[in-house]
Formats: C-alpha cells, sequence, structure tokens
C-alpha cells in the first residue's frame, strides 16, 4: 500500500500537503537569488509561527526577504497585516501573497500556510489546497528542529 | 507451538485511536502506555491508528502521550462513524501492514467495531481485558479477561493467528504524562475510502451529560442490591455530596432502577480510580470489582462478615447498610 510520511510534534505543526510537521524547508535556505521557504520549528515555549523566506511574483520579480515578523528586504512594496489568529503578507494591490493561521488546541497549536509562491523564473511552486497549501513538482524536508537554533549555535 | 509463517510476518502493536468524546474518553491513552510497555519487551513499536476528519489535534496528543508512529486516515467520509466504513478501511490497513497485536479500548465504539473487524480478518479477540501481557519468547499477547459469567479470570492467547485482538476495559492502565516535548513519525496510507451508502445518518445529538464525572471523581460512593431499597440507595447521594464525590451503582441495583445506567461500575459499566471509595450493600462479584479495584482505599459496608468484598478493602464495617449510613450522615451534617 501506497503511503506518504512525516514527523509530528506534540507541539505545533504545520500543515502542508495534507501532511503535518513540525517544520519543513522548501528550496536552499537563505539562498540569495532564489525562492525558498522555511516553516521552522517552534520552541516548546513558543506559540507563533516563525516563516523565513524569499517570494517573487508571477513575472519572476523579486517581491519580499521575510524572516518572522519582519522584512529583511522588500523592494515589492508588500505589506504585513496582522489578524487574530496569524497575519498576511500583501501585494501593494491589497490582494494576498501569504495567509498563515494558527489555530488553538488544547495541549498544542496547528499553521496553515495558504498563497501562491513563484520563483525567479515566475513557476508557480506553492499553491492553495483545501485549507492549506500545496508544494508542486518537488519534495520539501520536515524538520524535527529548529533551524534558527542551529545556525546561533 | 511453534510460528507459524503467518506469526513470522507481523510486527509492532497497533491501537485503534478512540477519540470520539477525547478529554473524558482516556482509554486510548492508557492502551499507548500499556501498548510501550508491551512493545518494550516484543522490540517493537506503537502505532496509533486514526481515522476521521480534521483529526490533526487528537494525532498530535497520541504523540504527546506516546505513540511512536501516528496513522492517519483523513477523509471526510470518515466523519461520521459507519461500522462498515471503518471496518473495511480498517481491514485494509491490516493485511497491508500486518501488526502483530491490536488493541482498542472496551467502549461502546470499540465493543462494536473490533469484534467486527476481527471477524473480517478471521482472527481472534478477548473482550473487556482486565490485563495484558507478552511471551516474548512465542510473541503471544496473554490476554486476562473474566470468565464463566465472571467466576474466573482467563489467560487466553492467540496461538496462530494475527493480529492478536484485544478490548480493554478503560481504568486498567495508567497514562502517560503528556509530553510536548514529542516528536513521532505520522504515516498517511494512500486508501480508497468509500462511505456505506446503504446506511444514511439522519440526525445526531450529544447524550445529555451527567451533572459530575464519575471517573474523575476523588470519592466515590457505590451501593448494590444489599441496600435493599431506592429510598436507602438514596442516601449514597447525601453521602457522595458530603465528601464531594459521586454516586456509582452495581448492575442489579441500576436494573432495579435506583440509579441511571450512567452510574454503573464494573465489566459493562465504568472504571474508577478515587483516592476513596466507599461501597455498600454489595457482595464483591468480579463483574463489579473489576470496575473498582484501581481505587486508593476502599471501605466495604456490607451485613455478610463472609461477602467477598470485605477481601479486597481496606476497612470492612459489618452491619446494616442504611444504619450505618445514617450514622454516618449525622456526623458528617454535625461538621458541615
Amino acid at each position: 500500500m501506497k503511503f506518504r510520511e512525516s514527523l509530528i510534534s506534540a507541539h505545533h505543526n504545520y500543515l502542508i500537503d495534507r501532511m503535518l510537521t513540525p517544520g519543513f524547508l522548501l528550496g536552499k535556505a537563505d539562498a540569495k537569488d532564489d525562492f525558498w521557504l522555511l516553516a521552522d520549528v517552534l520552541l516548546p515555549e513558543e506559540r507563533a509561527p516563525f516563516l523565513c523566506g524569499r517570494f517573487y511574483d508571477p513575472e519572476g520579480r523579486f517581491l519580499v526577504h521575510l524572516r518572522g515578523d519582519q522584512w529583511v528586504e522588500n523592494p515589492g512594496g508588500c505589506r504585513l497585516q496582522g489578524s487574530g489568529d496569524g497575519f498576511q503578507i500583501l501585494y501593494p494591490s491589497g490582494e494576498v501573497l501569504l495567509a498563515v493561521r494558527t489555530e488553538v488546541f488544547t495541549n498544542g497549536y496547528l499553521t496553515r500556510i495558504q498563497g501562491k509562491l513563484y520563483d525567479r523564473s515566475g513557476l508557480l511552486r506553492v499553491e492553495p489546497s483545501f485549507d492549506s497549501a500545496r508544494v508542486l513538482d518537488e519534495a520539501w524536508h520536515p524538520l524535527a528542529s529548529p533551524v534558527r537554533a542551529s545556525k546561533n549555535s | 507451538m511453534k510460528k507459524t509463517q503467518e506469526t513470522e510476518r507481523t510486527q509492532g502493536i497497533w491501537i485503534f485511536g478512540d477519540y470520539r468524546n477525547y478529554f473524558q474518553n482516556r482509554v486510548t491513552l492508557q492502551l499507548i502506555a500499556k501498548g510501550k510497555e508491551l512493545a518494550g519487551k516484543l522490540g517493537t513499536e506503537v502505532t496509533v491508528l486514526v481515522l476521521g476528519h480534521q483529526v490533526h489535534q487528537f494525532a498530535m496528543e497520541y504523540s504527546a502521550h506516546g505513540a511512536d508512529v501516528v496513522m492517519v486516515v483523513e477523509h471526510p467520509a470518515l466523519k461520521t462513524y459507519q461500522v462498515e466504513t471503518y471496518t473495511r478501511v480498517v481491514a485494509g490497513l491490516v493485511e497491508a501492514w500486518r501488526p502483530h497485536i491490536f488493541l482498542a479500548g472496551a467502549t461502546a465504539f470499540g465493543r462494536e467495531f473490533f469484534p467486527r473487524l476481527a471477524k473480517r480478518l478471521k482472527t481472534g479477540l478477548s473482550a473487556d481485558c482486565v490485563s495484558l501481557e507478552v511471551d516474548p519468547e512465542h510473541g503471544w499477547l496473554i490476554q486476562t479477561t473474566p470468565a464463566f459469567g465472571g467466576e474466573l479470570l482467563a489467560d487466553v492467547i492467540t496461538p496462530e493467528h494475527r493480529p492478536q485482538m484485544a478490548t480493554v476495559h478503560p481504568g486498567m492502565f495508567k497514562e502517560r504524562i503528556h509530553d510536548k516535548t514529542a516528536v513521532s513519525r505520522i504515516v498517511y496510507p494512500e486508501v480508497q475510502v468509500e462511505a456505506d451508502d446503504r446506511v444514511q445518518l439522519v440526525r445526531s445529538k450529544p447524550e445529555q451529560a451527567q451533572k459530575g464525572n464519575l471517573q474523575d471523581a476523588p470519592v466515590v460512593v457505590a451501593g448494590g442490591r444489599g441496600l435493599g431499597t431506592k429510598e436507602n440507595f438514596g442516601m449514597l447521594f447525601e453521602l457522595a455530596a458530603c465528601l464531594g464525590g459521586e454516586v456509582g451503582a452495581t448492575r442489579p441495583a441500576v436494573m432495579a432502577g435506583w440509579a441511571e445506567e450512567d452510574r454503573l461500575l464494573g465489566q459493562t459499566g465504568k472504571s474508577v480510580k478515587p483516592r476513596l471509595l466507599i461501597t455498600v450493600g454489595t457482595s464483591g462479584a468480579v463483574q463489579y470489582t473489576t470496575g473498582i479495584q484501581a481505587a486508593e482505599t476502599i471501605i466495604a459496608i456490607n451485613r455478610d462478615p463472609n461477602a467477598p468484598i470485605f477481601k479486597m478493602a481496606d476497612l470492612g464495617l459489618v452491619g446494616e447498610g442504611r444504619t450505618i449510613l445514617t450514622l454516618l450522615l449525622e456526623k458528617l451534617r454535625r461538621r458541615i
């Protein structure tokens, strides 16, 4: 019987490709000239998702480099808008580039990410699917421990 | 008995994730803890199987409570339990993965679903077990279950068919503490799910909840046929109120209409683990005592000095239940 496999954390997971995972990496983290998306593993005391990435528009123009809740670069003039259960990254037009919502359970958290994300060639890499996101044409790498922690050590 | 080809090829301990009424219904967590103990002896892993729709929270809970693997089948057609659909899906998973042991709680759900599944898999099932052990040499699951109307406890094995299946009474094992740092593997089998179109859910409504939660009560006051009348049984409610506890009952007391079915303790009712249990007018039949044996302190009141209940009591009072309850309540009312 075919099956798909990931990891699951008792504390916090992201929902991607209809699978739970404590964290995932798409592309090459910190690549300076192409699309990547890191949804980092949360520490037990953390509740809000930690997302980093470099995003492009459908024409392959560089839009924004995000780290957590701050811009590293924002040549596309995008806006960060908070909501009750998460945040959105908006194009200057107001269209949603990326929506991040976190559901709170009695003993844990689940973050859903939705949006259309393109790379520098204008290829669609991530698209909305049901109540989360689907990754196109490549495998994402599940993470069991924070990438931030290993970079800081 | 020698191992057959069938028994040789199986591995892993599976537990069916019964997450309905989750925070009150802890039986799956209890089975995970026991499963981990057994898996340690067999050198294998514990997998919890979760069927449903939007069940992420429960998958995370099972990881937190010790599951090595959580196997999830997510589909809208599984949101509402239908026995044939669930049986078909789970039978397919068992045939593909071939677990060595498969356990479920002896809840209303488990008691309907697991026998049907065992029949489909052509394997044996021991119901309402009160204990589980393994024989690592042979790979047997030793399933201890009341037999012959509760007169005996029988150790049952399923030597040549797999998986070895059992349902276990809630409250028999102690769950592990929730560990928010836990990380487990999660597996998503690609399964065709088709709802059983012979049956259509028209409406559902939640059962009216009890005012108190018997299974979590620190004090339980329980009564049986020996109390004689409904009025005498009624004294237990005041005693429970004085002590901050809940009332339980034996099957004869429930059948006499003295207490609701929700208050039934024992093999076909609830199991309790209170700090103090006072049991009045109960003989000590094993069908009842399986539900109270985990109490920390047991006080038994019975007019028969030879009643079996006294063998498990920490303190025994021989006398008429009504008389002793009257004296006890008088003392307690003065103190409150």
